[in-house]
């Protein structure tokens, strides 16, 4: 903040102030039209279900209400999911920025015998997909039906992970590993002590996105564990009562006959918002821990030279 | 030594290495190229009910329903378009954003625009595309207020009705949703810049502009370069979502995409080999495609996949 | 897929719905239940039991079970099970797993109801419902062979039926007495090609001794109008699409604005597959009901495509003439869902076509707003001189589309069929649909039945219906619909007269008074009894054939030239658009359809 208010006269601090603040205009500017949608989203999430349909909800609720989130806490599943979405969520992440970290260290090598070769037998895996019903028998005769490791073994390596990491350890100065070698330091050695530091900030953005998606994963619960209730997921019980929302406008008529008047207070608008709200808020506050990485800027220079 | 004899001593003195990715390779094999078997599937009638072995075998014909049919190549090219669109723009908006940001000064405005910039990527697309449509609609919608308002239209123009508008709307939907969790990983990139590199080029006089072009880009270059062509792979797979849902039939001539007809003329009648089938198209497409930018790059010089 | 899963709810519901007297094709009704009066309830159960084992394979146990009651008391209090009592092996608990087609909320573990009829039947429902996609999930569990115990499927059931994933109950079903009772009639209808019977069906009331279809209160598709605008016009009877936009307009001109709002005339939804204002009135013109792709001629049984016909090309020009006088608004193409119902909500919109359960949450919140005035009525359009077949009339046959079946992992099949034939009493269907007596519901002035006002509360909030009542148990359960012959009460609340006029505004009552009909359904012709292979969309398509490829055209071609047919800007170019309309409808293979159609009619009328 200090740098905004030092105006000296000078041509080229006049500019500076000039860049600075047009560009925190431009930011703020940015911020706006890119918070509307989420906080759209929690205004409605806050709203009367039968209000919302009148359409015309911007920046705050019209008929206060927090009946939509008292339907999404009311699920008796709720702290079951909660646990196991965490626990899918941290593991994942530790497991998948290990593993991807370490293969990374290894094609970024360039002695690698094959190297050509071992990479594009990774980055082939990226464009083919056997499709669902060949995965499916995989995971059945794996035994990991209804498992909790069909939450962590199947994405366990991300190849677009592996080349983002890969790429950053290229551009690290070779002179940063040769010392150790020359040291008698081993592979290992190298790629834990000296390698994986300087990675901190690609290492931060690969965990944010295993994280995020190993948080919001719910196909994997529909497809393979939704027979087991200790095994739900947040973001699986938040589709279901999502499409039950969104079938129950439907149903009514067939339960009910033509006759009733169904003021339902559930709606898939409604619904939809809470459970955004209420499965998005966890994850972010992720971000922040991460963003330490980023904005402290990492002083490469000592190691680096 | 022979040549044999050369490499086995090299593998030796890799054995580290090689410890440290086989496990790796193996569970690729068994998670990504085993499942593969079933693209046996994309050669048959396949039903469920009877299985690999039982499924009648039919040759090319899912592919040949595939090529032959009008449908299917305007498909293609609306996908190509979309995606590319939203390639070009959505790198180019997350980089700018990402420099920009960098270039802010107070600590809590930064991190306070970074963080909310990477909200509506977690809101699902009914919800953006709703909002879209709601602020593109005729009937008071922001857009045409606005538009109005500054005099650019004198009449509400129906922004989701006309084919010519249809492909910049997925565009700019998709750039006010990702760009800001597209500019994390070059945030991230910017921060591994070595400081040292700035000092010596302010004591050369570099200004603001010189510094972002000489220094802050090049180094984030290399990251560039990746993503591109591992995102190049896939502009066969993307943009699904959004022309389905703010897609309608006066519109169905442009937002009709590869993984939208293959939903109605496979899944949606029970027809699980036309979808295999279009992933196989796909995955040679795409591999096509990455190998070849791939080459071109290393021509080039540039840092590349392999 | 979606399509059809719609159509299949809503023939569901307009099975509930607008099915009128009795159960059709000669079947007399006759003067009792399946009730079994002459047995103590203790014992009832094991002696019928034993006595169905011997005698399975004949349908004598159920005539004994229907016929031998006496005619004249046929009073619904007896019967095989004793009502509200427990099985014998109640104290030994038992658990199966149920899945469903559709997307839902599992019951609270303290639902009241779910919790009594486990205790009366030791027997526990553990319900799955769908998430995500219902082809990729049978998918899956075909090809792993993973069933659950039960499985409602509804017209995806031909998937698993071909997997060999249901157990046959044709055999099975005369051997219960009151399920027999249920199906015992039509169980032809319920064959397969193979000779066997995989599904109990769900939705509907089908050729049977103990129900008849309930009378239509309202008309449930079609034209709907304002009823502002049919009092201000002074209650006319309105027939033809002429007449329709015709009082649209005058009440346009008279009222250019409502509340503030601008009015729209006419609004046509076209979101997705919520596609039917768009692509099927012209089927309602010509006196066919919500039939399918094509049209049938009700005589001749000869199918034609009314999409291209010249009264389509009448229709979507005197729409085309609307647009251009501003009563239809190009946005109507573009807008979702969401924006028509709020739009809806406004009260300005003077019509539209729709089904009823589309529109009802705005109409909900137009009355909760007060605004009766402002509320829907459908009216019999129909192109000059057609009779009007919108109201069905149930042939009691079995659409073959809303089945449950038992899978072949279902270890105890008995057990669980013996808990469907005890829900089946009348006193457990009463008790899961309309509660305790007093508490729950009370006989109206004339005898029938209604709802109190806290019952009525609790089934409008979907949460405490599904966790309060029996409702979720009782839906996915074979049940009786319709009305009781013995003694004309309405099996559910829906089929009752008086929850009907006991939900009716001061308003409402006016406005009927105005036309001097009790239900809006009476400005209709008579409801028609279809014909056996009646609806044409619940005919299932062989997966991936050329014929369901070509369904599928026809709705991609007629969604993407209609909305221009509409919006053309003059005579001319509506005619080139319609040729061009006309050149791409007819490269689709519509011959393997029409052939598949035609053929299937020919198979479901020989049974």
């Amino acid at each position: 903040m200090k740098n905004f208010w030092r105006i000296r006269v000078g041509k080229h601090n006049l500019g500076d102030l000039t860049f600075h603040t047009v560009n925190g205009i431009v930011m703020i500017f940015i911020a706006v039209i890119m918070i509307y949608p989420f906080w759209n989203t929690i205004a409605v999430s806050f709203n009367d279900a039968q209000d919302t349909l009148r359409g015309g909800i911007t920046l705050f609720p019209r008929a206060f209400s927090t009946y939509s989130y008292e339907s999404v806490f009311k699920n008796k599943l709720m702290g079951t999911a909660a646990v196991n979405s965490v626990l899918r969520t941290v593991l994942s992440t530790v497991f998948g920025v290990l593993v991807g970290s370490m293969i990374a260290y290894v094609l970024s090598r360039r002695e690698l015998i094959g190297r050509k070769f071992i990479t594009a037998y990774f980055l082939v895996t990226m464009y083919i997909s056997a499709g669902l019903i060949p995965t499916y028998f995989l995971i059945k005769n794996l035994g990991m039906l209804n498992s909790f490791a069909v939450y962590i073994v199947p994405g366990l390596v991300s190849v677009y992970n592996i080349i983002v990491i890969k790429s950053f350890m290229q551009s690290l100065p070779d002179s940063l590993t040769e010392a150790a070698m020359v040291d008698g330091a081993g592979h290992f050695r190298c790629y834990w002590q000296i390698v994986l530091p300087c990675c901190k900030p690609v290492l931060a953005t690969v965990a944010l996105w295993c994280a995020v998606g190993a948080w919001n994963q719910w196909f994997d619960t529909f497809l393979y564990a939704s027979g087991a209730d200790h095994l739900t997921t947040l973001q699986y019980e938040m589709m279901k009562l999502l499409s039950s929302a969104m079938q129950s406008g439907r149903d009514n008529s067939s339960i009910f006959g033509n006759n009733q008047q169904m003021a339902d207070t559930i709606t898939p608008t409604s619904i939809r918002a809470a459970v955004t709200i209420v499965a998005s808020v966890p994850i972010l506050v992720v971000y922040p821990f991460m963003q330490k990485y980023f904005v402290k800027g990492v002083t490469l220079g000592a190691t680096k030279e | 030594m022979s040549k044999m004899q050369k490499t086995l001593k090299r593998l030796a003195g890799q054995k580290v290495l090689f410890l440290m990715i086989l496990p790796c390779m193996i569970y690729t094999f068994i998670f990504s190229y085993y499942p593969l078997s079933g693209w046996i599937m994309a050669f048959q009638n396949y039903k469920p009910a009877k299985g690999y072995s039982g499924s009648t075998f039919v040759g090319l014909d899912q592919f040949k329903f595939l090529f032959q049919d009008i449908e299917f190549w305007r498909s293609v090219r609306n996908t190509l378009a979309m995606s590319l669109m939203n390639l070009v723009f959505s790198f180019v908006f997350a980089i700018v954003f990402a420099l920009l940001l960098n270039e802010i000064k107070s600590l809590g405005l930064k991190r306070i625009t970074q963080t909310v910039s990477y909200l509506p990527h977690f809101l699902s697309w009914i919800i953006v595309c709703s909002l879209v449509s709601n602020m593109l609609s005729t009937n008071d919608g922001m857009v045409n207020n606005f538009l109005m308002a500054i005099g650019l239209i004198d009449k509400p123009v129906l922004w989701l009705g006309e084919q010519k508008y249809f492909w910049w709307v997925t565009t700019f939907s998709n750039v006010w949703k990702e760009t800001g969790w597209n500019s994390i990983i070059y945030i991230a990139a910017i921060s591994g810049i070595d400081q040292a590199l700035y000092e010596a080029a302010e004591l050369d006089g570099a200004s603001r502009f010189q510094k972002m072009w000489h220094v802050t880009l090049p180094g984030i270059r290399s990251t560039i370069v990746v993503l591109l062509i591992m995102n190049l792979g896939w502009v066969l797979n993307a943009s699904f979502e959004v022309p389905y849902i703010l897609g309608s039939g006066l519109l169905q001539d442009v937002s009709q995409t590869i993984d939208i007809f293959v939903l109605k003329y496979g899944m949606s009648i029970g027809n699980y080999s036309l979808a295999t089938a279009a992933g196989i198209f796909k995955s040679v497409i795409s591999l096509l495609l990455v190998f070849g930018t791939n080459a071109v790059a290393n021509k080039l010089g540039e840092n590349s996949l392999m | 897929m979606k399509l059809k899963k719609l159509c299949a709810i809503l023939l569901a519901s307009s099975m509930v719905l607008s099915l009128a007297a009795c159960g059709g094709s000669g079947s007399e009704p006759k003067q009792d239940t399946a009730a079994e009066d002459t047995k103590e309830p203790e014992d009832a159960n094991t002696d019928t039991a034993d006595a169905a084992e011997e005698e399975s394979g004949e349908d004598t146990a159920g005539d004994e079970a229907g016929a031998d009651a006496s005619g004249e008391t046929g009073s619904s209090e007896e019967n095989y099970y004793g009502g509200l009592v427990p099985l014998d092996d109640a104290d030994d608990p038992i658990t199966y797993t149920f899945f469903v087609r559709d997307p839902g909320v599992v019951p609270a573990d303290n639902n009241p109801v779910i919790q009594k009829i486990t205790e009366l039947t030791g027997v526990t429902i553990k319900f799955e419902f769908l998430v995500g996609d219902l082809d990729q999930k049978l998918g899956v569990m075909i090809a792993g062979g993973d069933y659950p115990d039960v499985i409602f499927a509804g017209d995806a059931g031909s998937k698993l039926r071909d997997a060999g994933a249901f157990i046959p109950l044709e055999e099975e079903i005369p051997k219960y007495p009151n399920l027999n009772a249920m199906y015992g009639n039509v169980l032809k209808y319920l064959t397969q090609a193979d000779g066997h019977v995989y599904d109990m069906e769900i939705y509907g009331t089908f050729q049977n001794d103990v129900t008849e279809v309930a009378p239509p209160f309202e008309c449930a598709l079609g034209f709907y109008i304002q009823k502002a605008v049919l009092e201000e016009a002074g209650y006319p009877e309105v027939k033809t699409v002429d007449d329709y936009f015709k009082i649209i307009e005058d009440y346009m001109a008279n009222h250019p604005e409502i509340d503030g709002v601008k009015t729209t005339g006419f609004e046509i939804l076209a979101d997705g597959w919520r596609n039917w204002a768009l692509l099927n009135p012209v089927q309602n013109l010509l006196g066919a009901g919500n039939d399918g792709a094509v049209f049938v001629n009700q005589d001749t049984l000869e199918t034609s495509f009314f999409q291209i016909s010249d009264d389509a090309h009448a229709f979507y020009q005197k729409l085309n003439e609307e647009y251009q006088k501003g009563v239809i608004e190009a946005e109507t193409f573009t807008q979702n869902y969401d924006q028509y119902i709020s739009k809806i909500t406004t009260g300005a919109v003077l019509g539209f076509y729709d089904q009823n359960w589309n529109f009802q949450s705005a109409q909900d919140l137009l009355k909760a707003d007060g605004k009766f005035e402002r509320t829907y009525v459908a009216v019999p359009i129909t192109n000059p001189g057609v009779k009007d077949g919108y109201l069905d009339k149930s042939n009691g046959i079995p659409s073959g589309t809303n089945g449950i079946g038992i899978t072949v992992n279902c270890e105890n099949p008995d057990r669980l069929l013996r808990f469907f034939d005890w829900l089946c009493q009348r006193e457990v269907q009463d008790y899961l649909q309309w509660g305790e007596e007093g508490t729950d519901w009370v006989y109206s002035a004339d005898g029938g039945k209604e709802l109190t006002p806290e019952r009525r509360a609790i089934v409008r909030d979907t949460a405490r219906k599904r966790d309060e009542t029996g409702l979720t148990l009782w839906n996915y359960c074979p049940k009786w619909q319709g009305i009781y012959t013995s003694d004309g009460m309405p099996c559910g609340t829906g089929e009752s007269p008086d929850e009907y006029l006991a939900s009716q505004s001061d308003y409402d009552k006016s406005f009927l008074e105005g036309y001097g009909i009790k239900y809006p359904a009476e400005m209709f012709s008579d409801p028609i009894v279809r014909a056996a292979y009646y609806p044409v969309w619940a005919l299932t398509l062989e997966d991936g054939s050329p014929a369901a490829v070509a369904n599928t055209k026809i709705t991609d071609v007629t969604m993407k030239f209609y909305p221009r047919l509409i919006l053309a800007k003059d005579e001319a170019e509506y005619e080139s658009i319609w040729n061009d309309f006309l050149k791409e409808f007819n490269t689709i293979d519509l011959e393997s359809y029409q052939t598949e159609i035609d053929s299937q009619i020919a198979q479901k009328m020989a049974k």
